[in-house]
């Protein structure tokens, strides 16, 4: 550990003991403004997706005052370390809490929710990819509603970059704390290989089923136990990252 | 007699949503199968990214008994072309040309008017059982 780390981490257990111990409230100030830097940092990287960077902030700086108030003296470990979870944490259920409610009516959220399902069992059921106007008619709905909830879908996706309502996966938002990969602009078209190797192994997989082996979303959906729509979604994502569209 | 839809629509990134929509819906009335629109709404994405995030772009949809046919153009030409036009394929890697190739049944490059070229796209309709 450098010096300059040693000594922050020693003033920071002194702060917390002074909080701790004797309920010194202008520890828990002074701790709080020692981390906010932290914060901001950590609540930067959800910038510009949907939320101002200030909102973002407030609710980072909550979990930062939780794990303030949390952080057991007996442990082994720094401040900064402790918090980051819990920034992200309060961030990410921030996101899930309002991604859907800000802009999409509830009625679409639950139309899109009953989607996924609804495509596997009809797909089960005819043995190819349903038509949207099959799927409408499974849903008791439109084929335009079922487009539009399929957007929103899309949307919400994009926006909030965390998974949707009954779906097994991991969380984009679960690599905050790692170094960004800064993925730069590849200036070569043809070949979209280097980007490719920055990718998860199970999205790099899903690429080379689709576009190697030439299966199907439906049989590769089976294959990695995901959903066709959760299929397609990590698909266009892992292709619009291996551009670098989202820098 | 075929069907058509044409849009003209700014390239900016908050248009992309417009685009899928209107894919989408185009895909539903030609009667595409749930993967294959979403195949199409891929490589009309993939294309798009190709071209600078200003200006404008124009897609016709094309649709009769048992296809749907995508032009969209102008496109930036510098190295487009030839990246579409590149055969093979190494394992490991993935192409613009292949990607298209994967998902819809057959493309090509047409001329344009103007400045660039114009991407043809073409998806059949999968006979429903």
């Amino acid at each position: 550990m450098k010096p300059a780390a040693s000594a922050t981490r020693t003033e920071d257990r002194e702060l917390l003991r002074r909080l701790h111990k004797e309920g010194d409230v202008r520890a828990r100030e002074r701790l709080v403004a020692r981390h906010l830097p932290l914060v901001r940092s950590l609540a930067r990287r959800y910038a510009g997706r949907g939320e101002p960077l200030e909102d973002i902030e407030q609710v980072g700086a909550i979990g930062l005052l939780k794990a303030i108030d949390r952080f057991e003296l007996d442990r082994d470990v720094s401040l900064a370390t402790y918090a980051t979870p819990n920034v992200v944490g309060e961030i990410k259920r921030h996101f899930r809490d309002k991604g859907w409610a800000i802009r999409v009516p509830r009625a679409l959220q639950e139309l899109n929710a009953r989607m996924s399902s609804t495509i596997e069992r009809l797909t089960a059921r005819l043995g190819r990819s349903p038509s949207i106007a099959e799927i409408a008619s499974e849903l008791g709905v439109n084929p335009e509603d079922v487009l539009e909830a399929l957007e929103v879908g899309s949307a919400y996706t994009t926006l909030s970059l965390s998974t949707g309502p009954g779906e097994e996966d991991g969380d984009p938002l679960e690599s905050i704390g790692e170094e960004d990969t800064g993925f730069e602009r590849s200036e070569d078209r043809a070949s979209l290989e280097p980007a490719m190797a920055h990718l998860p192994p199970r999205e790099r997989e899903i690429l080379r089923m689709r576009f190697e082996e030439g299966l199907p979303q439906t049989q590769i959906a089976e294959q990695v136990g995901l959903s066709q729509m959760h299929v397609s979604r990590l698909i266009r994502k892992s292709l619009v990252t291996m551009r670098g569209e989202l820098d | 007699m075929p069907e058509q839809v044409t849009l003209t629509v700014p390239l900016a990134a908050p248009f992309g949503l417009v685009v899928r929509m209107i894919v989408s819906g185009v895909a539903e009335r030609a009667e595409l199968a749930f993967e294959d629109m979403d195949d199409l709404q891929l490589a009309v994405e993939r294309l798009l990214a190709e071209a600078r995030p200003e200006g404008r772009v124009s897609l016709s949809f094309e649709f009769g008994s048992g296809y749907v046919r995508t032009r969209i153009g102008p496109l930036p030409e510098r190295g487009l072309a030839e990246a579409l036009q590149q055969s093979g394929h190494t394992p490991g890697q993935i192409t613009l040309a292949w990607i298209l190739g994967t998902v819809v049944d057959s493309y090509g490059i047409e001329p344009s008017s103007g400045e660039g070229i114009v991407v043809r796209l073409e998806k059949l309709v999968k006979e429903q059982a």
